[in-house]
């Protein structure tokens, strides 16, 4: 687990646009190696979108070969209602950067068949080869997308029945009425998430510090799905400072020197060629070492780290592929003839 | 789900994306994207053209952090570019239609996207060989054809002649008979909407109140003006049926404060009658600025800028042949008898009203392009198309840009560009 600090909402948002941008850059997407990426609403993701726009319309990012999956929309309200996910991804990123309509998913509350509905979407997911970069927020009690407490860790996109504090926090929305929000939401699941090859969360204010603590000096617990991050290979947390005020001291000190070690030596997050996700079996070259944006410029020095061991069963490594190479060289091996064939009539 | 490279975009959809732009909205100007199509010449709604119909902008307007409004709109003008509205040329028929469509494709070049072309009080074989041009414009969609008329405005002859203004006192009528006195005048097919939209006459001449509700039923919009009506008599033509007041304070009488006349209905509005739109000369010649003010603060939402301008609006600055052997001085919009320097109607542009408008009452940007937009298109009963930006209406805008000078100097908007049904048809640069 990577844990970034910094001093307020505004440059922790700026760090992950840059590092999204780095990201999808060095990936190189073309259309038909799509760079596929999750997406999340809410009001700290915000300014992260802002970043990306901005820096869009400086020139220095396309979308065009961005496939997006959203996490999660209501059900139940149509999709033009100004607090419906589709609205708040128009306003926010969509009508401001070049992703082509075609290759924007969200979850479509409105569907005749809500199960079927969320079953495409692990299908689609799998389709274009899985995630590449989950972005997410986390709520205040520590939900992940519509993942709330109590929820499997295990489970994928699915019909979730919203929690009631959610609701009373939902209802400012809706003109405080409680009958007006949504109970009911469409939502990726903890496994969703977890399936995508790296996952970037923000958090921001003092009111997240709590789901903080929990996810980073705690242990793995359904009733605060993000610390299921625990058993991801490369997740990030990107937080500010008043996020961090119920962490240990020593661990804020831990993880700042970890970055500021890592920036000095050269290298930072580091991901391994193999894809670890489950869905996209195929091997992508990911580009080393991480190229940096302006902000984080680090030494061009490459200080390659070790990646994480893939951890697979012994059999997978005996691939078929290569027994068959086997079989072909014994084949090749020149044949004993036998002594009596040299001799001619 | 792999995207599928250009095939998907090999056919052009003709929608637009204007984006980095201040759109007026209401009483703001909100830094959003605006989508239009060039195809159907309307405004999109763009999430729905995003998510519903899977499409992306086939360009992207950036327009530099420039205002983008509404199409303006003037409700009274009565000639431009060397035309007159009420002058029948001498080749007749052929010259008039001819005539209109040079002010049509001359006036969109400064901003004016929809009008009312405004016959002045003429004798009846004027109006009949006048009106069945004059009436809306805009069925083709093609913007080639310029600024569109909405129907015409007729100014007259019913008016009162205490109050002609320039009208001719000879040609001025009365309908003692009703509406049977208009079709006469007018003539039976022209007094129908279209070609009609907009009528002025005097609520106090006998048989004016009955010819109201006639105007009505017939989907004409009346306005009260060159009128000597008291307040209680133009009260009266409020609740026969006409909404508006033509160029208020000119041509009526003036307030006084125990006979508050016409100008009166902009006070408390009463359970039986609303108050009326009104149409106002921001010229610096006809109103004394603090006139505006104070019709402006009383009924905000029904002020509407107009020109009311004549021939000359629009030619350089020259001396020109006026009737009856006279010569007309024109200096900037300003235009004066030759021989004795007499006021001699306006020739401002609508763009010049709402920068006097500006400057003058202190109006925020999005309220003084409301009184050439979104008022006069709900005095006209076409709010759902004209003068909005909202999601179906005509793609008629203007991109203007907003020049603050120092403290205390003049602000100005200027026409930068001008797109009519989602195509641009000027563009400053």
């Amino acid at each position: 687990m990577r844990l970034i600090i910094r001093d307020d909402p505004q440059t922790a948002s700026k760090y992950i646009a840059d590092y999204i941008i780095e990201r999808i850059k060095a990936f190189n997407p073309t259309p038909e190696r799509p760079f596929v990426l999750g997406l999340p609403t809410g009001s700290s993701p915000v300014l992260v979108y802002q970043n990306l726009v901005q820096r869009h319309r400086a020139g220095d990012i396309s979308f065009r070969n961005v496939v997006t999956f959203n996490m999660d929309e209501y059900v139940g309200i149509p999709r033009e209602h100004p607090e419906s996910y589709h609205s708040f991804m128009y306003k926010h990123f969509f009508s401001h950067v070049d992703v082509r309509p075609e290759n924007i998913n969200i979850l479509n509350g409105n569907a005749p068949d809500l199960e079927a509905e969320c079953q495409e979407y692990e299908e689609k997911i799998k389709r274009v080869g899985g995630i590449e970069l989950f972005l997410g927020g986390v709520g205040p009690d520590g939900h992940l997308a519509f993942n709330e407490p109590g929820s499997s860790l295990k489970s994928r996109t699915r019909v979730k029945t919203l929690a009631y504090d959610t609701i009373l926090a939902n209802s400012r929305f809706f003109g405080n009425n409680l009958d007006q929000v949504p109970r009911m939401a469409l939502t990726v699941g903890v496994q969703t998430v977890l399936d995508a090859r790296e996952v970037v969360i923000i958090i921001t204010g003092a009111h997240k510090a709590l789901a903080l603590q929990k996810c980073i000096e705690e242990g793995i617990n359904h009733m605060w799905t993000l610390s299921s991050l625990q058993l991801h290979p490369h997740p990030m947390l990107v937080v500010d400072e008043d996020a961090t005020l119920e962490l240990r001291v020593k661990n804020v000190k831990y993880f700042k020197s970890i970055e500021k070690v890592a920036n000095e030596l050269g290298f930072r997050q580091m991901l391994p060629r193999k894809r670890d996700s489950v869905v996209g079996d195929e091997i992508l070259p990911a580009p080393l070492p991480q190229r940096n944006g302006l902000q984080l410029a680090v030494p061009q020095q490459d200080m390659s780290r070790s990646a994480s061991p893939v951890l697979e069963p012994m059999s997978a490594r005996i691939s078929d592929e290569e027994a068959n190479l086997q079989a072909m060289d014994a084949l090749d091996d020149p044949k004993p003839i036998p002594m009596s064939a040299r001799v001619v009539g | 789900m792999r995207p599928n490279g250009t095939a998907a975009h090999a056919e052009r959809s003709g929608v637009i994306k204007f984006t980095n732009c201040l759109l007026v909205k209401g009483k703001e100007l909100v830094n959003d994207d605006l989508w239009v199509s060039s195809a159907t010449g309307k405004i999109l709604n763009g999430q729905e053209i995003l998510y519903g119909q899977r499409t992306a902008p086939d360009s992207i307007v950036d327009l530099g952090g420039r205002i983008l409004s509404p199409g303006l709109m003037d409700v009274q003008l009565n000639g431009a570019f060397g035309f007159d509205f009420s002058l029948i040329p001498e080749d007749g028929a052929a010259g008039y239609s001819k005539g209109v469509q040079r002010v049509n494709r001359n006036l969109i070049l400064r901003g004016v996207t929809s009008y009312l072309p405004t016959v002045t009080s003429q004798r009846p074989d004027v109006y009949h060989t006048a009106v069945p041009y004059l009436g809306p414009s805009g069925a083709s969609r093609d913007p080639s054809l310029g600024s569109e008329s909405l129907g015409a405005h007729i100014e007259g002859p019913f008016i009162n002649p205490a109050k002609n203004g320039i009208h001719k006192i000879e040609v001025l009528q009365t309908a003692p008979n009703g509406i049977s006195d208009m079709l006469t005048c007018y003539g039976a097919s022209n007094l129908a909407s279209p070609p009609v939209k907009l009528l002025t006459l005097a609520p106090e001449l006998p048989g004016a109140l009955s010819c109201i509700q006639s105007l009505r039923e017939r989907g004409i919009i009346v306005s009260i003006g060159h009128s000597d009506a008291t307040y209680e008599e133009a009260k009266l033509g409020i609740k026969a049926g006409a909404t508006k007041i033509t160029h208020l304070f000119n041509a009526m009488k003036p307030l006084h404060h125990r006979n508050p006349g016409i100008f009166g209905l902009l006070g408390t509005e009463s359970s039986s009658i609303s108050k009326p739109y009104f149409g106002i000369i921001s010229d610096g010649i006809h109103i004394h600025p603090t006139s505006i003010k104070i019709a402006w603060n009383a009924h905000p939402d029904g002020l509407i800028l107009i020109t009311d301008a004549m021939r000359l609006a629009g030619m350089p600055d020259g001396t020109y042949d006026w009737t009856n052997g006279s010569r007309i001085i024109k200096k900037g919009h300003l235009l004066t008898l030759e021989e004795n320097g007499k006021i001699a109607g306006s020739s401002i542009e609508l763009i010049d009203c709402v920068n006097n408008f500006l400057n003058w009452t202190r109006a925020s940007v999005p309220e003084a392009l409301k009184a050439v937009t979104e008022t006069p298109a709900k005095m006209l009963g076409m709010e759902d198309v004209k003068g909005t930006l909202k999601e179906g209406a005509d793609a008629d805008l203007v991109v203007l840009d907003f020049q603050v000078g120092e403290v205390g100097a003049e602000k100005k908007l200027v026409v930068d560009q001008v797109w009519k049904f989602g195509v641009k048809v000027f563009d400053r640069e």
